[in-house]
Formats: C-alpha cells, sequence, structure tokens
C-alpha cells in the first residue's frame, strides 16, 4: 500500500484539520455520485478505497480508535443508476447485469430480442445509450420511459439527472463577461505599467 | 472544426499561459521539423490539447529558445520535443489530410481547388505520418468514411452521427494499453462529441444557405433560423452532459504538469464555448497567440 500522508497529499506532520480538510476534498473529487453510469466508475471506485484505507491508517495512528470516513458504504446520497430495483423479468435482470458490467454488446442483442417495447424497456435502452455515450438517445429513450411509467421513481431520476446536464458541477471562474474583449494586450499593459510604476517583477 | 478545445485565456495564471504558449509553440516546430513547412499551417488548439493529455510527466519539459517563423523578431521559450508532442503532431496530419479529402468531394468551385492544393501540399506530410501511425489513420479513414455515408444519407439521429467523430478523437487517447488509456479514450470520446455537435451548431446558418447535411437540423427538423428554443435547450442539454462526463474523467487522469491548464479548458473554456455556440456569439480564436511583451518563460 501506499504511503496514507502521500495517498492524501498532506505531510507527516499535519494537523488533524488539514488531513481532515484533504481527504474532504479528494472525497469530493472522486465522489460516487459524479461516476453514475459512467464506464469508468471503477476506477474512481479504487480510488475512493485508497483514500478511505489512507485516511484510516492515519486516524488509527494518530489516535488509536477506528473512526471512518464519509462514504464508506457504495454510493451516497442521489442517483445509483440502473443497479438495483428489478421488475423480476429475467431477460430485464440479465440486460441490467450486462449494462453494469459493462457487456453492452450483449445487452443490446437481449433488448432487440424483447417484444414488449414497454417502459422498462425504454429505460434499459436508455442506460445503454448513456454508457455507450449517446446522451441525446438516453434522453430521449428515460423521457418515454418516465412518461409511460410516471411513478417509477428510478426512471424519473434517471430522466432528472439527464435533464439536468449531468453532476451539477459549480460554475468556474470569474465569470466575466461573454463581449469582454480577451485580448492579452490589456494584460501585458497592466503588467508593463506595474512594472514601470511600482518595479515589482 | 478546429480551435474549439480552447482555455479561457483571462482564467489562466500567467505561469500557465507561458506554459501553455511554450507546448503551443513547441507543436508548430514539431510540425515543421518531422512534417515539413506545409504542416505547420494546420496548428490549432485542439491537438495542443492532445499533445497534453498524451503527456504524462510531473515534472518540467526542457525548453529552449527558438525563433518564430511568424514573429521573427522574437525569440520564443518553446517546449522540447517529446513523444506526446510527436504522437499528437502525427494525429493531427493525418486527421488534416482526411478531412481535406473530404473537402475535395463536397465542396464546389473556388473552395475544391483550395483544398485539392491543400492535399497535394500536405501528402508527403501525410505518408510520413502514416508510416509512424498505421492503426490511427486506419480509424480515422474509417470512421470518417463511415460519418460520410451517414451525412449523404441525411442521417436524423444526433448521437450516431456524433459518435463516428466521437470514436476517431477517442482512438487518438490510446498508447500502450494501461488504464490511463481507458480515462482518455473516454474523455476524448466525449470532447470529439462536443467539438462535432458544437460544429454542427455552428455551421448552421450556412448549412441550410446551402441546401447541405447539417446534424441539427436534421435531428431538430429545422429548415430556418432561428432555432426553437426547445431544440437549442436540447442541444445546450446534451453537450453540458458531455462536458460534466469530460470533468469526471479528467480527475482520474492524475495530476500532470500540465494538469492546470488542462482543467482550464475542460471546466472553463469548453463549457463557455458551448455557451457562446449556443448563444450564437462564439468567435473562433485568432491561431496565432496573443503577443505578451515581458519574456518571461515557463517555470
Amino acid at each position: 500500500m501506499n504511503d496514507p500522508y502521500t495517498t492524501l497529499g498532506v505531510s507527516r506532520d499535519a494537523s488533524d484539520a488539514e488531513i481532515k480538510k484533504a481527504y474532504r476534498e479528494l472525497v469530493s473529487k472522486y465522489h460516487p455520485d459524479k461516476y453514475v453510469d459512467n464506464p469508468l466508475a471503477d476506477l474512481a471506485q479504487e480510488k475512493m478505497k485508497e483514500i478511505n484505507e489512507a485516511y484510516d491508517t492515519i486516524t488509527k495512528m494518530r489516535s488509536g480508535s477506528g473512526s471512518s470516513g464519509y462514504a464508506r458504504t457504495g454510493s451516497g446520497a442521489g442517483y445509483s443508476g440502473a443497479s438495483s430495483a428489478s421488475s423480476g423479468s429475467t431477460v430485464f435482470s440479465e440486460i441490467r447485469s450486462a449494462i453494469n458490467s459493462g457487456n453492452l454488446g450483449r445487452a443490446e442483442q437481449l433488448l432487440g430480442t424483447v417484444q414488449t417495447r414497454n417502459a422498462e424497456w425504454n429505460f434499459l435502452m436508455g442506460s445503454l445509450c448513456y454508457k455507450r455515450g449517446w446522451l441525446d438517445e438516453a434522453r430521449q429513450y428515460y423521457s418515454v420511459a418516465a412518461n409511460m411509467d410516471p411513478t417509477n421513481g428510478e426512471y424519473r431520476e434517471a430522466l432528472g439527472y439527464v435533464n439536468a446536464g449531468g453532476y451539477p458541477y459549480a460554475r468556474s471562474g470569474f465569470g466575466m463577461p461573454a463581449n469582454v474583449n480577451t485580448d492579452m494586450c490589456d494584460v501585458c499593459t497592466a503588467m508593463m505599467c506595474m512594472n514601470m510604476l511600482c518595479r515589482c517583477r | 472544426m478546429f480551435g474549439y478545445v480552447r482555455p479561457d485565456l483571462t482564467e489562466l495564471k500567467v505561469k500557465e499561459f507561458y506554459r501553455f504558449r511554450a507546448c503551443y509553440c513547441g507543436m508548430c516546430h514539431e510540425l515543421e521539423r518531422s512534417y515539413g513547412l506545409a504542416a505547420r499551417f494546420i496548428l490549432n488548439y485542439d491537438f495542443v490539447f492532445l499533445a497534453m493529455l498524451l503527456d504524462e510527466r510531473t515534472a518540467p519539459p526542457d525548453y529552449e529558445m527558438k525563433r518564430c517563423a511568424v514573429s521573427p523578431l522574437c525569440a520564443r521559450c518553446v517546449c522540447c520535443t517529446s513523444d506526446a508532442l510527436k504522437r499528437s503532431a502525427g494525429y493531427s496530419v493525418i486527421l488534416a489530410y482526411w478531412k481535406v479529402c473530404d473537402s475535395v468531394e463536397d465542396e464546389r468551385s473556388f473552395a475544391r481547388i483550395k483544398a485539392q492544393a491543400a492535399r497535394l501540399a500536405l501528402k508527403g506530410a501525410y505518408k510520413r505520418a502514416r508510416a509512424l501511425y498505421p492503426a490511427f489513420d486506419e480509424v480515422v479513414r474509417t470512421k470518417l468514411s463511415e460519418l460520410a455515408q451517414l451525412e449523404k444519407a441525411g442521417e436524423k439521429s444526433l448521437d450516431r452521427a456524433a459518435d463516428k467523430f466521437a470514436l476517431l478523437l477517442g482512438a487518438a487517447g490510446l498508447t500502450d494499453g494501461g488504464a490511463a488509456d481507458r480515462v482518455r479514450e473516454q474523455l476524448l470520446y466525449h470532447l470529439g462529441r462536443v467539438i462535432y455537435i458544437a460544429d454542427a451548431y455552428h455551421d448552421l446558418e450556412e448549412d441550410l444557405a446551402r441546401g447541405e447535411y447539417n446534424p441539427i437540423a436534421a435531428r431538430y427538423d429545422v429548415t430556418s433560423l432561428p432555432v426553437s428554443d426547445e431544440a437549442r435547450e436540447s442541444v445546450r442539454v446534451t453537450l453540458r452532459n458531455s462536458v460534466s462526463i469530460m470533468m469526471a474523467d479528467f480527475e482520474l487522469i492524475g495530476d500532470t504538469y500540465w494538469a492546470g491548464i488542462m482543467r482550464n479548458i475542460l471546466f472553463v473554456g469548453v463549457p463557455k464555448m458551448c455557451d457562446e455556440v449556443i448563444a450564437g456569439t462564439y468567435q473562433a480564436l485568432p491561431s496565432k497567440l496573443p503577443k505578451v511583451t515581458s519574456n518571461g518563460g515557463p517555470q
């Protein structure tokens, strides 16, 4: 196992508060909610495991107690993807496992054999499309599924997630107006002035 | 089609701007060194991003001062050649060549003559690049050919059309078959998707006027501008979905030397570009980076 301090990106004499802060930032970076239905979710899970192990190790070393960290047990709040719920139909269960394990060819083949294009069929087509990166088609299929079966929370959640544009990342940057002249001459003029007037480098 | 993948210069740290410019200049010199004078003209931001993505270094690269062909009075600090720069340069030559071949097929009169001249100018460079990267050449040739067929048939599914270009760009992320390849492949897939859709939206007016296929027009049955609010919102949301997946994928890349600039590109530059394309205010950046009078170099 890697050095836990290196994993969390802190020095050995960092305070408990600094370690907790670093831990929280990393958990937020690799949080399962960002990797819903993402084919790379397994890589994010590995990272989460590493981070949790590192935090546990450091906490145990420092205090001797076994306090655990965030998000230990699978995905936290929020949309969990086409994982658990099942209508009981065996072919749909098989399609779900194929999608979740990344066997998209098999899932597509099985979906082609199903005659009744009900809400669940549309939802699973949506999940398959989402995993493939066909996000527009996924949105359309989720929409049909949610319309056909408005009581189903899973379909509504999936539709809500794509309608919102995926994970709600905060808007970065200063958000300067679109018509600001991004000519670097403004920056370099300012730097020249600073150089001449303030002698700062 | 090129130039959409750019940083927001107003949000870059000054040292990151210098690093970015050094990489950009490094790419230009690599194109000339390996592929000749004509290849320099295909330099674009997108493949500078690819070079940064393929480069896994954490320590600074070597830099050298070189004369700039476009600004001959200034010596510029330039990134020395690296595997990532070489690969990205070769890929950009291959893609540029096939796109120019497409233009020869699609364009008429004077534009066609220009495309034929460009194809002739790039022929030698293309042959050299193809010899070095035959697998990528094969992917580009087949995917662009499949895309051309879909476009001729008036494909109505936006995803099906975008998928061809996305797969092509995704293939550019493959190197040694390690775990990083998976991450790069998916990140570049969604980047390709964003580029294809944004470019289609940006070209909508021109394509409608010329009666040419446009995937946005086909998907949303657009026959004249302005685009309906519903269609515009749908394009905005689908772009946002891809951007959000790219952001999540980028976290799995690891802390490389170029990470800060790439973070700016993916978290600020590309979302801003998407917003501008949708709003109709997008303007291509000049292909020459802005001049900064200080002689400072990257750290």
